[in-house]
């Protein structure tokens, strides 16, 4: 057809100019660079990164909070944000101060913590595209931001990153990094690596071509792009520095071999989860999204390196290893979720590694400096493949369950493509206890495939997908696992599918949030319920805990039903008289117990 | 219901008019019923009139377009709302009309409606308005999402 081939030419003519320019500023920059101390000394009182610490273990070393005496937790602040959607992600508190990002429009809020009632400080209200609430697939929601250098920087779903004086809320810088007309949106929180701060798109369902981008902290300027398909100059696979654990007999240019013709230029690999930094390594890792289009019949191969963990140097964006958890995923098994970085004892040795909980299903311990895989077993029902081969890698795939638009449909599917448990619900580490602390999700799937044309900035998927409940009574479950042995040590059912990120205390006590909007805390050693408080809406954001004013111990959370839930929990949405929703059929009417706010809380005792 | 004389009276006109598939220019239709008008007073103005309005044949054409330009990625099989809310409920944000239909889909709409004007013809576009209203409504727009 005449208009696909002139999508076709116009997205590769923009991609070929924004790859000189930016090759270019490559070899200008790269000297500049020098590695990150290691120490950044545990700061408790603080939160000053998306997930806590580099290692985003979300553990605070804070113990004013016990078991003993969670149970007199109480309500001591909250804001409305005045805006709805999902509120994903968590606030930051740096300096006495404490900042809040919302969902679209993006505003940033930044309140005085040293003052009585914490009052505003200022304001940011970036202009942000109106057109993008409609470019990102689930909802218009943002991971957060993370703080640098006197500098708070974030993302805008439509596509730039900004960097705000932290002290004044002036815009220091503002630069483009993705494009809405092709699709590609922005809500993941970047991380700031010495002077490179790190961002990626969104964009799976609508035929991106995923990235990280590197941009000078001082600056904003773009300081190198790593793709994660396509040729290994585009990759940034070097021969000197790339050595994968599994692929390293697979020849140059894997990422684009693994794809039919030039597929992998709209294959999506998106990145829209959390990034983590080991200093001693020196390695950025990251997780991509699914391959487009859903259809698996318009990609045969492996597909790399969608729904992978890539390792990289931040200072030029070398890829040192990577590592695919689903090949040619079938399922939509985005590998965006956390790369939470720990020293662990495996089989007697101590491991560095990174401990990974995919959508597929399966919790991975992998060896960070190798990306060898040391453990990987289901956290949640599995039924795609039957287990994971340590000696190869791969996944034992069961084939009744490949979904390509020539199989017809596919009955019961686990887990759904929500993830056994959801990269936007990020997990915590407590070194006391040696657990991982998760929200899960207990649902299947049918699936239906169906040929997918790529229109760009527009959904670029090609599937129905039901769901169905999966099998227990239960919709989601708060597990505690054990990553040396792959093997889960409590769990606390839920009715309703859990969507909240996770943490845990030097107390002993982990808390998270419900999507009826409870906000709950457990024992971390025996996960027995201890304490739980109504915030309103339900909760898909991450409770945090800092040091106030008065020296005590505090969390805060956002309250704030949406992302996925937004388009599947029937009729959530009450301020749009043109948009009413029946019921979920997989679920209880989530509707009766909540509905859309945005608010953060603050606690305390 | 305020749609169905203005549905009837399109299919009128375009039974008078044209043959299929020739419209004019797309100038935007600027009289539709989510307009608030000063002094009850409407502008003069053109009127973009479907050309293939009530025809069978056009509906089955924009219901495959529906499907191959990807309006089921954000507004569900069937039309029934996904990301993007259901257009068969009755319920419109930017109105329901015809001309107001051809003009969500030619220029597009805040809130992430891309354009299609240059991507589909114009024709097409006709036919995925006439897909659209093929669709039953509820014989009263629904006013409880509980079961």
């Amino acid at each position: 057809m005449p208009r696909r081939a002139f999508a076709l030419r116009f997205a590769s003519m923009a991609w070929a100019c924004s790859l000189v320019s930016r090759t270019a500023v490559v070899i200008v920059v790269a000297a500049g660079w020098a590695t990150v101390p290691p120490a950044s000394a545990q700061d408790d009182g603080q939160w000053t990164r998306p997930g806590k610490d580099f290692a985003a273990t979300r553990y605070s070393g804070l113990a004013g909070i016990t078991a003993a005496n969670v149970a007199g937790l109480r309500p001591v602040w909250n804001f409305s944000t005045g805006v709805l959607g999902g509120h994903e992600g968590q606030p930051l508190v740096v300096n006495r101060t404490m900042y809040v990002v919302t969902p679209y429009p993006n505003v940033l809020y930044a309140f005085d913590l040293s003052r009585e009632d914490y009052p505003l400080k200022w304001k940011y209200r970036p202009p942000v595209d109106p057109a993008s609430p409609g470019i990102a697939c689930c909802d218009a929601v943002n991971r957060g931001a993370t703080y640098a250098d006197g500098r708070i920087v974030y993302n805008l779903l439509d596509g730039h990153t900004v960097a705000v004086d932290a002290a004044t809320g002036r815009e220091l810088w503002k630069t483009k990094v993705a494009d809405l007309a092709r699709g590609e949106t922005i809500t993941m929180a970047p991380l700031v690596i010495g002077t490179r701060v790190i961002v990626g798109p969104s964009g799976g369902e609508y035929g991106i071509h995923g990235r990280v981008d590197a941009l000078d902290l001082a600056t904003g300027r773009i300081v190198w792009t790593g793709r994660n398909t396509g040729p290994d100059s585009m990759v940034l696979a070097r021969p000197a520095t790339f050595r994968p654990f599994y692929d390293r007999g697979a020849g140059p240019d894997q990422a684009q071999r693994t794809w039919p013709g030039d597929t992998w230029r709209r294959g999506g690999a998106p990145v829209w989860g959390w990034l983590s930094y080991d200093p001693t390594l020196d390695l950025l890792y990251y997780g991509t999204g699914n391959p487009g289009p859903y259809n698996a019949d318009q990609r045969p191969g492996d597909n790399k390196w969608t729904s992978s963990v890539l390792a990289r140097r931040p200072g030029d964006g070398s890829l040192v290893w990577a590592y695919q958890f689903t090949p040619n995923d079938n399922w939509d098994y985005d590998a965006n979720a956390e790369n939470i970085l720990v020293d662990l004892t495996i089989k007697g040795q101590m491991r560095r590694v990174l401990v990974h909980f995919d959508k597929n299903g399966f919790g991975y311990t992998i060896d960070r400096a190798t990306g060898e895989l040391l453990v990987a077993e289901p956290y949640v029902l599995v039924n795609w493949a039957k287990g994971v081969d340590l000696a190869t890698g791969r996944p034992v795939v069961d084939s009744t369950k490949l979904t390509g638009a020539s199989r017809g449909k596919i009955e019961r599917i686990c887990p759904s493509l929500e993830g056994g448990k959801s990269p936007a619900s990020p997990a915590a580490y407590s070194p006391r206890t040696g657990l991982f602390y998760l929200s899960t999700v207990n649902l299947c799937m049918n699936w239906t495939s169906a040929q997918a044309i790529y229109i760009p900035g527009t959904p670029y998927v090609g599937a129905t997908i039901p769901y169905t409940p999966g099998p227990g009574g239960y919709l989601g479950a708060f597990i505690a696992w054990d990553a040396a042995s792959g093997r889960r040590v409590w769990e606390i059912r839920e009715k309703f599918p859990l969507w909240s990120g996770s943490l845990v205390t030097a107390g002993d006590v982990v808390f998270y949030g419900t999507l009826d909007g409870w906000f709950k805390a457990a024992d971390a050693r025996t996960g027995k319920p201890l304490w739980k408080f109504k915030v309103g809406s339900g909760v898909v954001g991450a409770p945090i805990s800092f040091t106030g004013a008065d020296g005590k111990q505090y969390l805060a959370v956002y309250a704030g039903i949406g992302g996925d839930w937004a388009l599947l929990s029937g009729d959530i949405v009450s301020n749009d008289p043109s948009d009413l929703r029946p019921p979920a059929d997989f679920a209880p009417d989530l509707a009766r117990y909540t509905s859309q706010g945005g608010t953060v809380w603050v606690f305390a005792r | 219901m305020g749609l169905r004389p203005v549905a009837a009276l399109l299919l009128v006109a375009a039974a008078c008019r044209q043959p299929e598939g020739v419209t004019r220019s797309s100038r935007a239709a600027i009289r539709y019923d989510q307009h608030v008008v000063a002094g009850t007073r409407t502008p003069a103005g053109d009127t973009l009139t479907n050309p293939v309005a009530g025809s069978a044949e056009a509906a089955a054409q924009g219901e495959k377009l529906f499907g191959a330009m990807n309006c089921d990625g954000c507004h569900g099989g069937g039309a029934t709302g996904f990301a993007a809310p259901s257009l068969v409920d009755g319920r419109w944000r930017y109105g329901g009309a015809d001309a107001a239909l051809f003009h969500s889909v030619f220029y597009g709409r805040p809130r992430g409606m891309p354009a299609y004007g240059g991507v589909v013809s114009e024709v097409s576009i006709w036919q995925l308005v006439t897909y659209l209203r093929s669709q039953p409504l509820p014989p009263t727009v629904p006013t409880q999402s509980w079961r």
